[in-house]
């Protein structure tokens, strides 16, 4: 009998010690989507000056930079690239799924797509625009782990189809807030294949927030990274004219 | 004997009394004729011997694609029914040597910082064992070539990288549907250098690569057709195209879309591109298939043989532009030579017609024996340039037959040639024929020249 009632006891104290873990999980559905919300930008206009220093063994350093014009209400964007001056006047237009690249040289449109770096840097078209992960993905795994000092959530994705570019994402996110300190993208087999680190935010208001620093590591060829520095950042309303493809091709 | 058997007796000696004079305006039009023949049988067998190599390259005449379409709409390449297609073969009548199932990956092979793009194919070894005694190797074997994992490279990128026997190579690509992946290879042998082929020519066994692609074991991309003769490609891709068409889904390209390819200046596509594009702009469930030949992957070689051409007839023109000058020179100095005898013939009752047509046929027979002696010499020529080896180890080799040049000078082609050629040396010769024509035969006679 006194068996019995003290593994009743012993059973019952786990479970009171458990209901508080199980308390403290939070819904990380709600939690990406909250990540994604805070770098979205519905109803507001988005702009900003992106500075690229991109590393690769054995090559110069190259410096890039761009200046973003983002409408989420209308998915659309514009890249404006500024330097180096070799590419000065080339940008990108995106309205809905179309991407076009502009070339001030040949004065033509080409389409692009959301996937393809950017000039020679690490970072792609699709890292500046907005988020909807859920969309694509399935949270097939979570844990908790510390980055530097930050205690973090680790969120595994799945993609939901063999359409998206990567077939996992793993991201890191501060249990304080909904902000990503670190997003790896693996292939199908399950290996790394590039991280981005997110040091910095910046408040715009509104409860939103942007990286205002970004790293982009290439895990396959080692050695290659882009630094991203935004600067400039306003969500001021922009001219209409801006999303389109005369002022892409005045900007010059 | 008529008038005409006189007039030709005639030319014939005055041009066998000039003998030299003979030989040297001959001798220019052969040289003319020789450098055109040569380049428009360089640019026939050009295309010809680059759609045989290209065909032994990618193991096949024809080929067929099985396209399907993501959830987002996308299309991707994948056969799954290999029964349909066997059975297809079967039933179209075509005579055919062997069939291989290829998967193919293009992606980017990274080695110590390097990187250089590189198109994989997968073979499955057990059924293509030929492979293994065509691509002759300068280092390492294809003993390990089963091994999941191994890789045969082209001796120009494992140059570029740098990489030795052994090397383990990363190598990034897309999955079928797009997705990243990744894989490590081992090299085991080194294939020939193909130059800009390089990076068309690496091996690898299927399982692997398809693995890699997302792809099942059994599945692959591309099913190739190596026909008994390849002078029936084309009809033999329509035969397999009409039989496949009424059992399966097919593209095929509208009388619009082949007259675009053929047309378009701007257009260097090919026509096999053209089908792809067929792939994005319609809608359709389950697999749609694509077939099509190596003449459809080389298309753009027609406009390069045709661009080739032109300019061997540009060359042909100033060429005779030139040789008209000394034709049209040569016969004045003749009509002066023979004042007397012309006169001596118009007094004798040769007609003035018969005088001009003396003078065009002696320029007739002079072109047509400088043409005859250029084609001669050009076949001279393709005779002694086809016995040097230029071996199979080299970019030259994929337009080579065998490693030697070949030459395949079209008929028509040569013809026209002669037909141009006669009209303007006539046409030189015509303005001293007429001349002479109109000298009266008193005063021809008289003449102390």
């Amino acid at each position: 009998m006194r068996k019995v009632f003290f593994r009743l006891m012993a059973v019952g104290c786990l479970l009171a010690l458990s209901v508080p873990a199980i308390a403290q999980t939070p819904d990380f559905q709600a939690m990406v989507n909250e990540i994604d919300a805070s770098s979205s930008f519905k109803g507001q206009d988005f702009s900003g000056v992106f500075t690229i220093v991109t590393d690769k063994p054995g090559k110069k350093q190259k410096v890039s930079q761009i200046r973003m014009f983002r409408r989420d209400a209308r998915d659309q964007f514009l890249i404006l690239i500024q330097l180096p001056e070799a590419d000065k006047g080339q940008g990108y237009l995106k309205e809905g799924d179309n991407l076009q690249f502009y070339d001030p040289t040949s004065r033509k449109f080409n389409h692009s797509s959301m996937k393809e770096a950017l000039g020679d840097s690490e970072a792609q078209n699709d890292d500046f625009s907005q988020n909807k992960t859920l969309e694509d993905y399935n949270i097939a795994e979570t844990g908790e782990a510390t980055l530097g000092k930050f205690p973090v959530w680790i969120i595994n994705l799945k993609a939901k189809t063999n359409d998206v570019s990567y077939d996992q994402i793993r991201l890191y996110v501060r249990k304080d807030k909904p902000l990503v300190l670190k997003q790896e993208y693996l292939s199908i087999s399950g290996r790394l294949m590039r991280t981005i680190l997110y040091p910095k935010y910046a408040e715009l208001g509104g409860g939103k927030f942007f990286p205002s620093q970004m790293l982009v590591i290439d895990e396959i060829n080692k050695g290659e990274k882009s630094q991203i520095t935004m600067s400039e950042m306003s969500l001021e309303t922009l001219p209409d004219k801006v999303f389109t493809k005369a002022f892409l091709e005045q900007a010059n | 004997m008529g008038t005409f058997g006189t007039l030709t007796t005639i030319a014939f000696r005055n041009l066998n009394r000039q003998k030299k004079r003979s030989f040297l305006l001959g001798g220019a039009i052969a040289f003319g004729i020789l450098v055109v023949t040569l380049i428009n049988g360089f640019a026939g067998a050009f295309q010809q011997n680059l759609a045989a190599n290209m065909a032994q390259m990618n193991a096949g005449h024809v080929f067929i694609q099985g396209v399907e379409k993501t959830s987002k709409d996308k299309p991707f390449e994948i056969i799954r029914d290999d029964a349909l297609l066997t059975k297809t073969l079967e039933d179209s009548g075509i005579k055919y040597e062997a069939i291989a199932r290829r998967s193919w990956a293009e992606g980017s092979l990274v080695f110590e910082g390097k990187r250089v793009q590189q198109g994989v194919w997968g073979v499955n070894f057990e059924t293509e064992p030929l492979l293994t005694e065509r691509v002759k190797l300068r280092a390492g074997s294809w003993d390990r070539i089963h091994e999941p994992g191994t890789i045969i490279l082209n001796d120009g990128i494992v140059k570029k990288l740098k990489l030795e026997l052994n090397d383990k190579v990363q190598f990034e690509l897309k999955s079928v549907t797009g997705q990243k992946n990744f894989g490590d290879f081992v090299l085991i042998g080194v294939s020939q250098d193909m130059g800009m082929f390089s990076s068309m020519i690496a091996y690898t066994d299927q399982t692997y690569l398809n693995g890699l692609l997302n792809i099942g074991p059994h599945e692959y991309e591309y099913f190739a057709i190596m026909l008994k003769d390849m002078k029936y490609t084309d009809r033999d891709t329509e035969k397999l195209t009409a039989t496949l068409k009424e059992r399966a889904q097919v593209f095929e390209l509208s009388a619009a879309d082949l007259k675009a390819v053929s047309t378009s200046a701007s257009n260097m596509s090919s026509r096999y591109t053209k089908l792809q594009k067929l792939a994005k702009n319609t809608t359709w469930e389950g697999a749609k298939y694509r077939v099509f030949s190596i003449n459809d992957t080389i298309s753009f070689i027609e406009d390069v043989v045709n661009i080739i051409n032109f300019v061997a007839t540009i060359i042909l023109i100033v060429l005779f532009c030139i040789i008209m000058v000394g034709i049209s020179n040569t016969f004045r100095m003749i009509m002066y030579e023979r004042i007397k005898e012309i006169g001596t013939m118009r007094a004798c009752g040769m007609q003035r017609d018969s005088v001009r047509n003396l003078f065009l046929m002696e320029a007739f027979f002079l072109a047509t024996a400088g043409t005859v002696a250029g084609w001669v010499a050009a076949g001279l020529f393709m005779g002694v340039l086809s016995l040097f080896n230029f071996g199979t180890n080299s970019v030259l080799s994929l337009f080579l037959k065998s490693g030697h040049f070949s030459f395949s000078p079209l008929p028509l082609s040569m013809l026209g040639n002669f037909a141009l050629v006669a009209i303007l040396t006539l046409i030189a010769a015509y303005l001293p024929a007429r001349n002479a024509s109109r000298l009266a035969p008193a005063e021809a006679l008289r003449s102390s020249k």
